[in-house]
């Protein structure tokens, strides 16, 4: 992917590019807004990761401009430690995803493939599938093997979310914020708990491949292929 | 009142806003008095001149009257029985020559003011003015019948003098009205000014003296005392929060430094390496969760009551979280009884109020031993919603409930339970923003959290049909 990171914290960006390049991305540094909006305005993104506390034109600014401008790279804003309203306020303004700082590099890249992903299944898919596990998003009905599995209407939301982005490692918090709707990473294991029920009802009294996976140290993958 | 005070007391007298009211209020009454006195002159005027001009003319009457060659001997009787008649006469030939009377020179036909010089052998003599009403007789010849206009010229400078010193009288009161006014407002202002100066000096605790009267100036005191409560409550809190990291987290960080040390002389091993900084990470992790729940706390007592709060439908976000917490308390076999009334709305802020009963159902589920149940409740009485969160666990002795609700207090049973001392002030600090009263009891056994929506009664709808 092509990203550009507007980031003023020389040691956070730093960090943050060396990460991304080990991963085969490609990225252009920025470290102040107005040169990270004409950037962002020259040429064309994947994903922009932006933070929001910068000199001369702060994120929030940049971003707006961007939008208003037509812009249609993705967008990742990064703020300050516990700023609850500020996500809000980001997502308003047209972020894709907003991400608390300090944050595990782990969490930042699960975040960029599922909004760089975003999109991808049209509004018209009635369907999603995944290996022999299908959801029919009209009845809301999921069957697997040609089985129908009964869920509550929290685990139907939790594997849509993670249907939607098969394949792709989904942390604790995304599911945190974008299932339940929580803005703060919870110190319980709710999340472990209801993955944990959800995966007794799809994986458990089924042949072949287990499908929804526990990634150490970083989260969950819904997928089919073997040895992911 | 000490001398410096009473001193700048008088000095600003002058410039008080009450005493420049005063003086222009005393100059409205100037005014006032001066349309007065014009309206009563000229009423007065009018009325006397009519009575002369009544009298004149019946005067006139009487002499026309009588038979033309008596007329002349008639006015001289008159006048000389001088001073008891009030008239002055003139009786003229067709040639303009004085017949008889007083009036020497001849008027015009009707009504008009004449001034005649009066020979005195004393003073030298002296200018009459009168008023006088010339008609023509039968005869041909002209008759004047006139008055002396002294008696309206004495009531004139009788009203001139009266009305001066009226309006000096009233002018004079106002400005000591206006001045005991400012004197008293002056005093009441300076007990706030003297609060202010104080506080500003660092005693956060200075309150503006409220007197018995219940006035304006009382309920001002009032008002700006029970701010200055919020914002000693906002300035300790800081305080507080501040000497609390200083504290709290000196801890984790020493057991971090600790770690790190031994890591560093103890690992031989890249795989150890690697462990201690996973459990490196996992403290690191732990101070930033506190940090971040600490600042969640202070945003919440920093924020404006009301701002940015909406209709909250409570049945269904109980509902969820009761779903979403069901599994957890199950698999360690706990039963979740709800008891949740439909259709209850109250004023709040969503996310801020999940929060808060996310933070008590996690608190039953850690600070309780597996199997114990919990219940959760939501009522809607007459006047208040309310939600209880109930557990039959070991409970919180009454001592300490109080307590439990400041940051980082963990009491000795929770030592060994994850937790940063910081989920109850949360809840503490989300209940005081919404004006719920916060009530933890004893369960028998166990805790009983009680949430009580009060405020505000006419925006909390009841139970929506």
């Amino acid at each position: 992917m092509k990203i550009l990171l507007v980031e003023d914290d020389i040691d956070t960006r730093s960090y943050v590019s060396a990460g991304l390049k080990a991963r085969g991305h490609c990225v252009d540094e920025s470290g102040n807004g107005s040169d990270g909006l004409s950037r962002a305005s020259a040429q064309e993104y994947d994903v922009i990761i932006l933070d929001r506390m910068l000199p001369s034109i702060d994120g929030m600014s940049v971003l707006r401009s961007l939008r208003n401008g037509g812009a249609h790279a993705r967008i990742l804003m990064l703020t300050a430690l516990g700023d609850v309203d500020a996500r809000i306020e980001g997502m308003e303004a047209g972020a894709d995803d907003y991400l608390g700082k300090p944050f595990a590099l782990s969490e930042l890249l699960a975040r960029l493939n599922a909004i760089s992903r975003r999109g991808a299944y049209t509004s018209a898919a009635t369907t999603l599938q995944v290996g022999d596990l299908e959801l029919d998003l009209i009845a809301q009905r999921v069957t697997r093997a040609g089985r129908q599995i009964h869920l509550q209407p929290r685990e139907w939301d939790l594997l849509k979310y993670f249907a939607l982005h098969a394949g792709e490692v989904i942390t604790r918090a995304m599911l945190l914020e974008h299932v339940w709707g929580f803005q703060s990473s919870f110190q319980s294991n709710l999340v472990d708990t209801h993955v944990c029920r959800l995966r007794s009802k799809i994986d458990r009294d089924f042949f072949g491949p287990r499908l929804l996976r526990t990634v150490r140290g970083e989260g969950y993958r819904l997928c089919a292929k073997q040895g992911h | 009142m000490s001398h410096p005070a009473s001193s700048l007391l008088g000095a600003s007298l002058f410039k008080s806003a009450a005493f420049r009211l005063a003086a222009l209020q005393a100059f409205l009454f100037a005014l006032a008095a001066l349309v007065l006195f014009l309206v009563s002159w000229l009423a007065a005027r009018n009325y006397i001149e009519g009575q002369l001009r009544q009298d004149i003319s019946d005067e006139a009457a009487e002499v026309a009257v009588l038979h033309a060659n008596v007329r002349a001997d008639a006015v001289r009787r008159v006048l000389a029985r001088r001073p008891r008649t009030p008239f002055d006469y003139g009786l003229f030939e067709r040639d303009h020559t004085l017949i008889a009377g007083d009036v020497r020179q001849e008027p015009a036909i009707g009504w008009s003011k004449v001034d005649q010089r009066e020979e005195h052998a004393r003073s030298g003599g002296y200018v009459r003015r009168m008023l006088v009403l010339a008609t023509t007789l039968d005869d041909g010849r002209i008759l004047v019948v006139g008055r002396d206009l002294a008696s309206v010229e004495q009531l004139d400078s009788l009203l001139k003098r009266t009305f001066t010193w009226a309006s000096l009288a009233v002018v004079l009161l106002a400005l000591m009205g206006g001045m005991v006014t400012a004197l008293s407002y002056l005093r009441r202002v300076e007990v706030v000014a003297s609060a202010a100066s104080r506080i500003a000096a660092g005693d956060l605790g200075a309150r503006v003296a409220v007197t018995r009267r219940g006035d304006e100036f009382d309920r001002l005191a009032v008002s700006l005392n029970s701010m200055l409560e919020r914002i000693q409550t906002l300035v300790e809190g800081m305080r507080q929060v501040s000497s609390d990291i200083a504290h709290d987290l000196r801890t984790p960080l020493t057991h971090l430094r600790q770690k790190l040390e031994t890591a560093m002389q103890e690992a031989t091993s890249i795989e150890s390496y690697d462990q201690a900084c996973e459990r490196a990470l996992a403290d690191v992790d732990g101070v930033l969760e506190t940090f971040s729940a600490l600042l969640r706390i202070t945003k919440v007592e920093s924020r404006q009551r009301q701002a940015g709060f909406a209709e909250v439908a409570l049945s269904p976000l109980l509902e969820r979280l009761a779903d979403d917490y069901r599994p957890m308390l199950e698999d360690d076999g706990r039963m979740l009884h709800t008891d949740i009334a439909p259709g209850v709305q109250v004023h709040g802020d969503a996310l801020l109020l999940t929060q808060m009963v996310v933070n008590l159902i996690e608190n039953a589920l850690h600070h309780t031993p597996p199997g114990t149940p919990v219940r959760l409740k939501l009522e809607a009485l007459d006047k208040l919603r309310r939600v209880i969160i109930e557990d039959a666990g070991p409970g919180i002795p009454a001592h300490e409930r109080t307590r439990v609700l400041k940051r980082f207090v963990r009491l000795d049973a929770a030592r060994t339970t994850p937790g940063n001392g910081l989920g109850l002030a949360l809840v503490a600090a989300v209940a005081d923003l919404h004006q719920i009263a916060l009530t933890l009891a004893d369960a028998g056994p166990g805790l009983r959290v009680q949430l009580d929506f009060t405020f505000p009664p006419n925006i909390s709808k009841g139970v929506t049909p």
